[in-house]
């Protein structure tokens, strides 16, 4: 019986499985071998070297600085989207005519390219810009160390609210009325219901949103790029923004080690994670 | 089952010849004519521009233009050229540590044999060649860096611009108390905060001699009490007397040169190839920047201009293993280098570096200041031979932040300098 399923759902797992093969798994087995070597633009000869690259990075200052600078903000980002989402998601969950407006306004950032809307918000962060000019104060926004970190990942919030807003109404809507009905019945107040019946039959979108958002966010660089560029001094230079640096002053190897600690903390963290969130769904 | 055959093997004949005619960089077959790829830096001035479309005419060649931006051009062009891509001309820094991070001897064609160099005095000494072979072929000015001050501002303050760190840092105060920013820095751009710095070591790079002490490891930028070590210093203590604008981490060099030019801000550090930003920043009107942006060496102890062989107008070939390509990209640098460098020295109005051509007419007067302060005294930048020197201006971010102290920037940058240095095969390391 067992066997029997398993042949069942193969046929359509098999385009994922190549497609993950040949875009993901082949790619990174093939270039994880750069981050150990001597790989540089001063000369032709790509040569072995152990866990140089990583030392030198750590002798730099470099990469300890820049995990820290990426898990912070991959949590800010995590935290900022769904919380965010999920309460856009409660308010326009209904459909009608005001709410589809609604949603659409707010799916509208996700369309626009990430540098762009860097760029957009730079200008209106600026200390001469127009939010300073609204709320009438001179702050630096993107140029404080205490609020750089934290500024850039409210924009990349506003950039993919709008979709994770979606995915929150989708699951919102798959959850039967009859049960939120018995729940009223039975005299559970709002609240009581977003905890008890709500929330729980929420998690399987909550465990994509969560998952993407912190993945997407542990591989951040366009944002930060068009914003702050990975300053004020180093308090936004995440990992990539460090391996660019890298890869342009030619220090290919170094670069690539980069990459490989990208690929390993996005394993590290979203593996345990999509499966401890996958252990609290429950179905209607 | 044959006509279906027939018809797909036709399909992807047909598929084929038109893929092969898009992707190949050849023209027509027998004409001798062909496509040449340009990476070119973005800040290329338009007399430069119409160059490119006069060798177009006058050979019968295309050149495809594949545009850099001067923002971040160091770190785009290593990524597209780390990736193998390889065009028939690049435009890049003349300089040895940027022309050794392009791995020459593999990558570059030897132009040692070329007329123009015996026409350019002892410039391929320090720009251009590595090893005793020559690279590149230069024919922008160097980049001269220095101050740009506002002519008005000062005058009303009834001061005379600095040429030394000790008579900036004392301006600073009385431009402060006139309601101007003595300094405008540009940290949203980052690359312009290294200048000062740089420029304050011009008094001990006499002769290339500290630039030559770093790269042949003779020294270390690390040293205690070293002229970099101090040169950080004199930049730290100018930033903790508030000589600088306040929003220095965020704002960008086209910032730098609007303050300059309407007198909010006294004094900008930047190179000649900034004139057209400057322009612009005065909406095209070179009677404003005249009359407004005068320009004085300074370094730390004497009026020394720095200056460096810079991208604009510097060209190199690549290998590319094509025999038309590369003879039609000799004709390019043959054609730059030759009867036609006269027009552009004059459309462009700027000063030659090939001997035997006359300086141009009309040359804007803060360009003359420029050229006045580069006959005066010139040292080359003292970053120009040493690989690794690219992570600086990041390291000057934190230094702005209060992140690192001048003794940690030099001891980070010294690593650098070491990584680069070994990677390089450089003697002494």
């Amino acid at each position: 019986m067992v066997m029997r399923n398993r042949a069942a759902w193969l046929p359509w797992a098999l385009p994922a499985i190549v497609l993950v093969t040949v875009f993901f798994v082949a790619p990174f087995l093939l270039n994880v071998r750069f981050a150990f070597s001597s790989w540089t633009s001063f000369r032709a000869e790509i040569t072995w070297n152990g866990l140089e690259n990583f030392r030198t990075l750590i002798d730099q200052d470099l990469l300890a600085n820049a995990v820290t600078v990426t898990v912070l903000y991959a949590i800010l980002c995590m935290a900022i989207q769904n919380t965010v989402s999920l309460s856009l998601a409660l308010a326009l969950q209904r459909t009608s005519g005001i709410n589809t407006v609604f949603r659409s306004a707010f799916f509208l950032p996700t369309l626009i390219s990430p540098l762009a809307a860097g760029y957009i918000w730079r200008g209106l962060l600026a200390p001469d810009g127009a939010v300073n000019s609204f709320l009438g104060v001179e702050w630096a926004w993107l140029g404080e160390p205490s609020t750089a970190l934290v500024v850039v990942a409210f924009i990349d919030a506003w950039k993919w609210s709008g979709l994770i807003t979606l995915v929150y109404i989708a699951g919102l809507n798959s959850i039967p009325k009859s049960l939120l009905e018995s729940a009223t019945v039975d005299g559970a107040g709002p609240w009581t219901r977003f905890r008890r019946v709500v929330f729980p039959l929420l998690a399987p979108a909550l465990t994509f949103n969560v998952a993407v958002t912190l993945v997407g966010a542990l591989s951040a660089y366009d944002v930060i790029a068009a914003t702050t560029g990975g300053g004020p001094g180093d308090h936004t230079r995440a990992l990539n923004v460090v391996m660019r640096q890298q890869w342009g002053q030619g220090f290919f190897g170094s670069a690539s080690a980069l990459g490989f600690t990208v690929t390993l903390l996005v394993i590290a963290t979203a593996v345990p994670l999509v499966w401890w969130l996958r252990r609290r769904e429950v179905t209607a | 089952m044959r006509a279906p055959s027939r018809l797909l093997s036709a399909a992807i004949g047909a598929v084929l010849a038109l893929s092969l005619s898009g992707c190949g960089s050849s023209a027509p077959e027998g004409t001798g004519q062909v496509k040449l790829t340009l990476w070119h830096n973005s800040a290329d001035p338009a007399p430069l521009l119409e160059m490119y479309k006069k060798f177009e005419k006058q050979s019968g060649h295309k050149i495809e233009l594949v545009s850099i931006p001067s923002d971040g051009f160091e770190d785009t062009t290593q990524t597209k050229w780390a990736t193998g891509d390889r065009p028939d001309i690049l435009e890049y820094h003349a300089t040895v540590s940027g022309l050794l991070a392009l791995n020459p001897a593999e990558n570059l064609r030897d132009l040692t044999g070329e007329g123009y160099i015996a026409r350019s005095g002892d410039l391929y000494q320090s720009a251009g060649s590595v090893n005793g072979k020559v690279y590149a072929a230069i024919t922008g000015f160097p980049q001269v860096f220095g101050l740009y001050y506002n002519k008005k501002v000062f005058t009303a303050a009834g001061l005379t611009p600095p040429t030394n760190f000790a008579e900036l840092a004392a301006a600073c105060p009385k431009l402060k108390a006139a309601g101007v920013t003595p300094v405008f820095e540009s940290g949203g751009s980052i690359w312009p905060v290294q200048i000062l710095p740089i420029l304050y070591l011009a008094g001990a790079n006499q002769s290339n001699a500290y630039g030559k002490a770093i790269a042949g490891h003779s020294s270390t930028l690390a040293d205690a009490g070293s002229p970099f070590v101090s040169g950080l210093t004199a930049y730290a203590k100018l930033k903790a007397d508030g000589c600088f604008n306040k929003d220095i981490v965020t704002a960008k060099f086209e910032d730098s040169m609007k303050a300059l030019v309407t007198g909010k801000a006294a004094m900008v550090a930047q190179h000649s190839d900034m004139l057209p930003a400057l322009l612009a920043a005065a909406g095209g009107d070179q009677k404003t920047v005249d009359e407004s942006v005068g320009f004085v060496g300074l370094s730390s102890d004497k009026p020394l201009v720095t200056y460096a062989p810079g991208p604009i107008g510097t060209f190199y070939l690549p290998k590319t293993g094509d025999a038309a390509r590369e003879k039609a990209s000799l004709d390019f640098v043959r054609f730059m280098t030759g009867p036609a460098y006269a027009e552009y020295i004059t459309a462009s109005k700027t000063f030659p570096v090939l001997k035997d051509v006359p300086d141009p007419q009309g040359v804007p007067s803060v360009l003359q200041d420029v050229k006045k302060a580069y006959d005066t005294g010139a040292v080359i930048a003292f970053n120009s031979d040493i690989p690794g020197m690219g992570g600086l201006a990041q390291l000057m971010s934190e230094l702005i932040a209060g992140q690192k102290d001048p003794q940690k920037v030099a001891t980070q940058l010294q690593g650098q300098v070491e990584q680069a240095a070994k990677a390089a095969g450089l003697p002494g390391w």
